[in-house]
């Protein structure tokens, strides 16, 4: 199995030890330079990569927080149509066929380095951004779902009705596919965070960790060194961005 | 080698005006369906997140199929030197071109974005095999479209063979090209298989052909253009051929899936968990697509009679749309295992066999497909010359025979050296096949009687 | 004979149908939000020309390679352009009172931009929604 990249460049070690000098200024000040990690017109940038740790250990079997914050977040309607309408995130619950033991994960675009979606998209609107977020550019995107037909998590949903009232930071029309889009919006404006994951640690549960995989500093490397992580289907050999934990 | 088939433009006819009627009111509800699902959105569909392509991707993989295998007929007077199909090579081309159009408009109809058809022209992502078929499909129409210019213009008829081989590599290209949309998806276990490819250029040969017959048997009853025994003799040949080749790939297929264990839930989902898969491979495309055609094939009465092999060929549609469903639908059907070892359920349908009832819109939409592909081969035959004016013994027997020299073509041919070279080689083998045939010919029509129309 | 009478008649079908309603922007009736500044990115004459041309390669720029820098991003259009009715509710894109279907509309240019695109500014909405609820 693949490990994750470990980069340690200048400008993460300049911004991890500017991140140590900054904590001990007024906690407005050290949220501030969060905010700009990454400058508005700066391009994503290759020395990153996103991507989520999952906790199953965490995870509540009676909690929709994830879901339902990122269905809020991206302005998803509900149009009472379960096989057609789209989900960026589910809770999947597991039983094992033998033992009978029992987990529930959220599940998600994986956002893998060499992502099938985007090996079979005719136009390449399915692309992988440099900081290793995988989108539909919906400008290209032709509706053939080809992807759908690729992905081995099952994460993309087709736009099967006119959509109105969306909300700004994530256009989705009818016609497209889209996925699960790492909250870029967040993501470029340096929040460091996703809708899932402040939802599910609002909730206390700490079960969905975001982070920079290739910062060794980032908390989410850390962990990712110190416990056994699992891809999802690590046959594949799809270098997934979103770690599994416990199961 | 010069064309000697007396082909005629055909004329308008109550047959004609019927067909023509079919066709269009299929594209009307073609364009119908298309209008609405594109103002509506596909939640009118029976496609959803889980079954992804339906119908309108079965018709259209149907008709893709159909298209590269009716050149077939073409490629075997051209390509293998049987010269019996030299009257159909035109015909042949032009099904292929017209059966393509009606499949790709399907295709490009049910896109999301149909609008967009402009960006998946000009946009590539060249490691999607959808990119390579973009030019794969409309290299296709341009090969076939020289291919019939060849056939066309008796100058050029001396390229045909060169022309139809090109045209019959191109064509095996373009269906593993079809087989691989499905061969290269890793998620899906029904497809993890370059056998896939082969399996849809055998189809593409069974189809096509069976497709074809049904066009002559039209024309015999539609048009007054006699179909005579040889052909007809022929053509229960390559349907045979052709369905043992279909179902041995089929179940070399099935057989390797057996031998793979983590490939047994497929395998058992699809061959003997009873659901609608199971009906259609074993009802549909086993008994009724299979097994019926070949007892109408060694049927010793059916076999020879024009409607008996018409029979045949209607199965043969038949079970080839149903391998096709099958092969489509229930490979997405069968859940994705994510988590082996465990049941994964969840408000996405994990876990658990997808559910699809296509709707009216998409039948209406294949039907749509049909309608143009229908269209275009009627206008055709009404504008150019592309219809033998017979296909009885005799006219195909005398396709063979080297035609009186006129003085025109004595002239041609002191031009061309070449072409001298190639009639002369070809006159004896010629010459022995028209007699073989003509004393067949008579031998039968001596035992029989008339030989079997009816 | 029958050409040249059928080129006459096409010229004559041509004048009769794009001389009448010539489109002058002076037609149009503009609804603009004044709070939010005084002025477009750009000159006028410029926007009018060129806006598609501004917001086409933004969009590539935002999406492909995550710079959202404001100028000439379409949420900042929509914030300033889109303003609310007399009753307080903002315009859908389908009328002619939304600042960019006002001229598209007359026009006869279709917009792609909202088949998935917020066509109101979001916060205001969001902020007259919570007020509204709250009365």
């Amino acid at each position: 199995m693949k490990k994750y990249k470990i980069k340690l460049d200048r400008r993460n070690f300049l911004k991890s030890s500017g991140m140590l000098g900054m904590s001990s200024l007024a906690p407005g000040v050290f949220f501030q330079e969060l905010a700009h990690a990454r400058p508005l017109n700066e391009p994503a940038s290759s020395k990153n990569r996103w991507g989520l740790l999952i906790d199953a250990n965490q995870c509540s079997e009676d909690c929709n927080a994830c879901v339902t914050a990122c269905n809020e977040e991206h302005g998803i309607e509900d149009f009472g149509r379960p096989t057609t309408d789209t989900q960026y995130i589910r809770k999947l619950n597991l039983t094992h066929e033998d033992s009978g033991e029992s987990l529930t994960i959220p599940m998600m675009c994986q956002h893998c380095e060499n992502p099938p979606c985007v090996d079979v998209c005719p136009t390449g609107a399915s692309f992988i951004r440099a900081d290793g977020i995988v989108l539909v550019n919906k400008h290209t995107c032709i509706g053939c779902r080809y992807c759908m037909m690729s992905c081995p998590y099952k994460a993309r949903s087709f736009i099967h009705e006119n959509l109105e009232n969306q909300v700004p930071h994530t256009p989705r029309g009818k016609g497209c596919v889209e996925s699960c889009n790492l909250c870029v919006h967040k993501v470029d404006k340096g929040e460091n965070t996703t809708a899932c994951a402040e939802a599910c640690n609002k909730d206390g549960h700490q079960a969905i960790l975001f982070g920079d995989l290739n910062d060794p500093e980032s908390e989410i490397s850390k962990k990712l060194n110190k416990y056994k992580t699992t891809e999802v289907r690590s046959d594949l050999g799809l270098n997934t961005a979103v770690r599994y934990r416990g199961i | 080698m010069r064309d000697k088939t007396d082909y005629i433009i055909v004329e308008f006819s109550k047959a004609i005006f019927i067909y023509g009627l079919v066709a269009m009111s299929f594209i009307g509800l073609g364009f119908y369906s298309f209008v609405t699902l594109e103002h509506e959105g596909h939640w009118l569909t029976g496609m959803n997140n889980q079954i992804v392509w339906g119908l309108p991707h079965v018709f259209a993989i149907f008709l893709i199929i159909a298209a590269s295998g009716v050149l077939n007929i073409a490629s075997i007077s051209s390509v293998f030197n049987i010269k019996i199909y030299k009257p159909l090579g035109r015909l042949s081309a032009l099904l292929a071109i017209s059966l393509l159009t009606g499949g790709l408009i399907v295709l490009v109809l049910d896109l999301g974005r149909p609008d967009r058809l402009i960006v998946a022209m000009t946009t590539f992502n060249f490691k999607s095999i959808f990119a390579w078929n973009v030019f794969l499909y409309s290299g296709f129409m341009a090969v076939v479209a020289l291919y019939l210019w060849m056939m066309f213009e008796a100058r050029y008829n001396k390229f045909v063979g060169k022309v139809g081989t090109f045209a019959f590599a191109w064509r095996v290209t373009l269906t593993t090209g079809t087989g691989s949309i499905f061969a290269f998806l890793v998620a899906k276990e029904a497809y993890n298989g370059a056998l896939l490819a082969p399996l849809f250029i055998a189809l593409s040969l069974l189809v096509g052909t069976a497709f074809f017959y049904k066009i002559l048997f039209w024309m015999d009853r539609g048009l007054g253009i006699p179909l005579g025994s040889e052909i007809i003799k022929r053509f229960r040949k390559l349907l045979i051929y052709f369905i043992f080749t279909v179902f041995y790939i089929t179940i070399l297929s099935h057989l390797t899936n057996l031998y793979v264990t983590k490939n047994h839930g497929y395998e058992f989902f699809l061959l003997f968990s009873g659901n609608i898969y199971t009906f259609l491979f074993w009802g549909c495309q086993m008994i009724i697509g299979t097994l019926f055609p070949l007892l109408i094939l060694y049927n010793k009465k059916l076999s020879k009679s024009a409607s008996g092999l018409l029979y045949a060929s209607i199965l043969v549609l038949f079970g080839g749309f149903s391998m096709l469903y099958v092969i489509i639908i229930s490979g997405q059907a069968f859940p994705l295992d994510l988590f082996p070892g465990y049941i994964e359920r969840s408000s996405f349908f994990d876990g658990v066999e997808a559910t699809y009832v296509p709707s009216i819109y998409e039948f209406m939409l294949g039907l749509g497909g049909v309608g143009i592909a229908a269209a275009i081969y009627l206008f055709a035959i009404m504008v150019l010359d592309f219809t033998p004016r017979s296909l009885d013994n005799a006219a195909t027997a005398m396709a063979n025979v080297p035609e009186p020299v006129t003085e025109e073509q004595l002239e041609e041919e002191k031009e061309s050296q070449e072409e001298v070279v190639d009639e002369k080689s070809s006159v004896p083998p010629d010459q022995k096949t028209t007699e073989e045939l003509e004393t067949e010919e008579k031998n039968k029509s001596a035992d029989e009687g008339k030989p079997a129309e009816e | 004979m029958y050409k040249i009478l059928s080129i006459k008649i096409s010229l004559a079908l041509f004048l009769v149908l794009f001389s009448g309603s010539s489109i002058t922007h002076e037609n149009i009736k503009h609804n603009i939000d004044a709070s939010s500044g005084d002025k477009c990115v750009e000159p006028t004459d410029v926007m009018r020309a060129q806006h598609h041309i501004f917001i086409n390669h933004q969009s590539h720029e935002t999406v492909v390679n995550g710079i959202r820098t404001k100028k000439y991003s379409l949420n900042n259009c929509i914030n300033c352009h889109i303003k609310p009715l007399a009753d307080g509710s903002y315009p859908s894109v389908k009328t002619e009172e939304h600042f960019c279907s006002a001229c598209h509309i007359a026009a006869a240019v279709k917009v792609e931009c909202f088949d998935c695109h917020a066509s109101k500014p979001y916060k205001k909405v969001a902020k007259k929604n919570i007020e509204d609820s709250s009365k």
